[in-house]
């Protein structure tokens, strides 16, 4: 059994080349259907994401994994790059590596945002991908389980993947979710109609959020993103009123001065009747005056708040490498024992095969010699002769087990071989 | 079957509400997969003694719930533990037995140093004693509630002034769900002491009729801490209810809350460590005086 990896992510191969290489869900399938004619009788996926595609290759029963070289080949030509460019810029992992780095990845331990979720999605569909182009067998099958339930032990044994690291999904989850308990009563503005607020607003909708207003200085933007999510636009001049009636705000303004100073604000107040605001002021330079942070009832977060806050969180999930990390080498140690352990099959079936035909043989032998015996009775005896048969093979068979958790048994196989003259 | 409940003690109970503290507090050390499962589990067990431990005295002693301040302290503690075994299986990331199981705790060890001995009454005292004792256990448990739900608020909205990430394993509530119940209890506080204090004057009435107990006098100290807990109860449900409509509501009903709950501490040492007529069996020292009613502890 080998296994072989060549691929590049967003540490090694600049933007340009990783556009480039990118496959999307279609091209990976059609790359597969040709792997399978270059490749026959081997396995391979595809894994491509924004930051990273790696070709994972495997083969058995005396055919290897196509050689690293052949697959930076491979992948060049399917997506007409120069191989003599592409080559110096993609890794190559052989056998146990492979797996390591797979189950790392899975995890999201190689991921430009440390533990991000979304990897494993995108493993999950790599891998299906694979088996629907009849590229995937009982290695990759075997080897892509695995990572799934290393992810998953990874996600419920440590913190990595619970605290967030973006500014929006910081801002909604850690800061306005403290305040509020739900936002399907409550009223959202954004005010500006910049990717900072789509993006934010995503996430206000994952917790509820329905009602929306969208103000910008430029009504067509306010219109545009407005109609894209949803939303209400509102005119510029409403804003004051916009403010009453807001519980949250989500303020991304490009204006170079506050859009929403004190005065503004102290007017706004008298009216609200007591109910607490949430100001996420994305913008830089600040659209909301930070004086108005300091008044009762009003929760004002601004950029470099919401940056610390997700520092701490990313800190927080460094904390929480080594554990994930003994996760993916304990993991990977039995992924390897047990594929280690595949390569002994033939032998032990031999193996097993050969004492029950002997003990066939000799039970044929004693029942034709006490032909008076009962069915009852010759059942008895046969099942003797079963249990001595697998207590005598247990001790090899668990010393091959064993010898598999440190590499391939070779010595082991070659000892049984010559001992029970058994054939390749 | 009698002799495994008579060898249920309250030590059995008070020690698995500590441990399921103690699993509560290593949220602020480390992680663990089995904490919540072992959280409850100890919960569980203890509120599942505690149950028995009740019913025993019930059964043997007759001493039914609310007959004696010892009864009362259990029952309001059982009431409380009960709470949190719910909490927690609703809201498994909230470490509300971090702030309720002290409490449990101190109304268990309140109940071992208050007097077992039951409140005298017959048909009549009995439906008024229940009345005036259940309406008590419903204020004190409503103060706890929301003096925990206060101290909470104050906890979550020190770390949003501050603009601080959650700290892991000391996920608090939002600060609307914790106001909605700091803006409650000190209505249904007000109301039930209220309530509790005139069903004491009936229940006073009704003995004194009766020469079943001694009693109490005007003057008497339970009478003048309740009268006071009682003007207190009504002044915060007044203050909590204008600060609703303030920016600044939340926070004033939240030190209310627990300004509530010193109250009714100071109320508690008092009813254990004072002298009273209160709930006393009839003596020859009666005094016939100008009486006011009997009481919880």
């Amino acid at each position: 059994m080998t296994l072989a990896l060549v691929g590049g992510t967003h540490r090694t191969v600049p933007l340009a080349l990783r556009e480039r290489l990118a496959f999307s869900a279609e091209q990976a399938a059609e790359a597969l259907a040709r792997f399978r004619d270059c490749f026959p009788g081997r396995e391979g996926v595809l894994l491509s994401t924004c930051n990273r595609v790696e070709f994972y290759a495997a083969g058995e029963n005396g055919i290897d994994a196509p050689p690293p070289e052949q697959l930076v080949s491979f992948l060049a030509d399917c997506r007409g790059i120069d191989a003599a460019a592409l080559g110096p810029l993609l890794a190559r992992e052989h056998d146990d590596a492979v797996v390591r780095h797979l189950f790392g990845v899975a995890a999201g331990l190689d991921s430009m945002v440390l533990g991000e979720p979304q990897i494993l999605a995108q493993v999950k569909q790599a891998w299906a991908i694979a088996q629907d182009s009849r590229t995937s067998g009982p290695l990759t099958a075997g080897l892509f389980q695995a990572a799934l339930r290393t992810a998953k032990r990874v996600t419920s044994e440590t913190a990595l993947g619970r605290e967030r690291v973006s500014i929006p999904s910081v801002a909604v989850a850690d800061f306005a979710s403290g305040v509020f308990e739900r936002f399907d009563d409550k009223r959202v503005l954004l005010v500006g109609a910049g990717k900072m607020a789509a993006e934010t607003l995503r996430y206000l909708r994952e917790a509820g959020a329905r009602d929306v207003v969208i103000v910008n200085r430029t009504a067509a933007r306010a219109d545009d993103l407005a109609a894209r999510v949803d939303a209400r636009p509102a005119a510029f001049d409403r804003l004051e009123r916009e403010l009453t009636s807001a519980d949250l705000v989500v303020s991304t303004t490009g204006a170079s001065d506050h859009v929403v100073p004190l005065d503004l604000f102290v007017r706004v107040e008298a009216q609200r009747q007591g109910r607490p605001l949430v100001v996420l002021d994305l913008a830089v330079p600040r659209d909301f005056d930070p004086r108005i942070g300091e008044r009762p009832g009003v929760w004002l977060y601004c950029v470099d708040d919401l940056a610390a806050a997700c520092e701490a969180n990313r800190k927080s999930r460094q904390r929480e490498l080594p554990r994930a990390l003994a996760i993916v080498d304990e993991e990977a140690r039995r992924f390897m024992g047990d594929m280690h352990h595949r390569t002994t099959a033939p032998v032990i079936e031999q193996l097993r095969a050969g004492w029950t035909e002997t003990g066939e043989a000799e039970l044929d032998r004693l029942f034709r010699r006490l032909p008076h015996l009962a069915e009852a009775d010759r059942g008895e005896i046969r099942q003797a002769f079963d249990r001595y048969a697998a207590k005598m093979l247990h001790p090899p068979l668990a010393s091959l087990r064993s010898e598999s958790h440190s590499g391939p048994p070779h010595g082991l196989l070659d000892a049984l071989k010559r001992l029970f003259n058994l054939q390749d | 079957m009698a002799a495994f409940l008579s060898g249920i003690s309250i030590v059995c109970f008070a020690a698995s509400y500590a441990v399921a503290l103690a699993c509560e507090a290593s949220r602020l050390a480390f992680r663990s997969g089995v904490r919540g499962a072992a959280m409850v589990a100890f919960a569980a067990a203890g509120l599942f003694a505690h149950t028995l431990f009740l019913f025993w005295r019930a059964v043997d002693g007759g001493a039914a719930p609310l007959s004696s301040p010892f009864d009362w302290y259990l029952l309001a503690a059982w009431l409380l533990a009960a709470g949190y075994l719910w909490l927690t299986i609703a809201n498994p990331r909230t470490p509300v037995g971090l702030f309720l199981l002290p409490i449990v705790l101190g109304l268990v060890g309140a109940a071992t140093l208050a007097s077992r001995e039951p409140f005298l009454h017959d048909a009549a005292s009995l439906f008024w004693g229940r009345i005036h004792g259940g309406l008590h256990l419903i204020w004190s448990v409503s103060v706890v509630l929301g003096a925990i739900a206060g101290l909470m608020w104050l906890i979550q909205a020190g770390r949003l002034t501050r603009k601080e990430a959650p700290v892991r394993g000391f996920r608090m509530p939002s600060l609307e769900r914790l106001a909605s119940i700091t803006a409650r209890t000190p209505m249904v506080a007000a109301w039930a002491a209220a309530a509790g204090f005139a069903s004491g004057i009936v229940l006073n009435a009704v003995n004194r009729g009766r020469g079943l107990m001694e009693t109490v006098p005007w003057t008497d100290p339970v009478v003048l801490r309740m009268a006071a807990v009682v003007a207190w109860l009504v002044i915060a449900a007044r203050i909590a209810a204008a600060a609703r409509s303030r920016p600044d509501g939340g926070r004033t009903t939240a030190r209310l809350a627990l300004v509530s709950l010193a109250v009714l501490a100071a109320s508690i040492a008092w009813g254990v460590l004072g002298t009273t007529r209160h709930g006393k069996p009839v003596t020859a020292a009666a005094v016939a005086a100008p009486t006011a009613f009997e009481e919880s502890p």
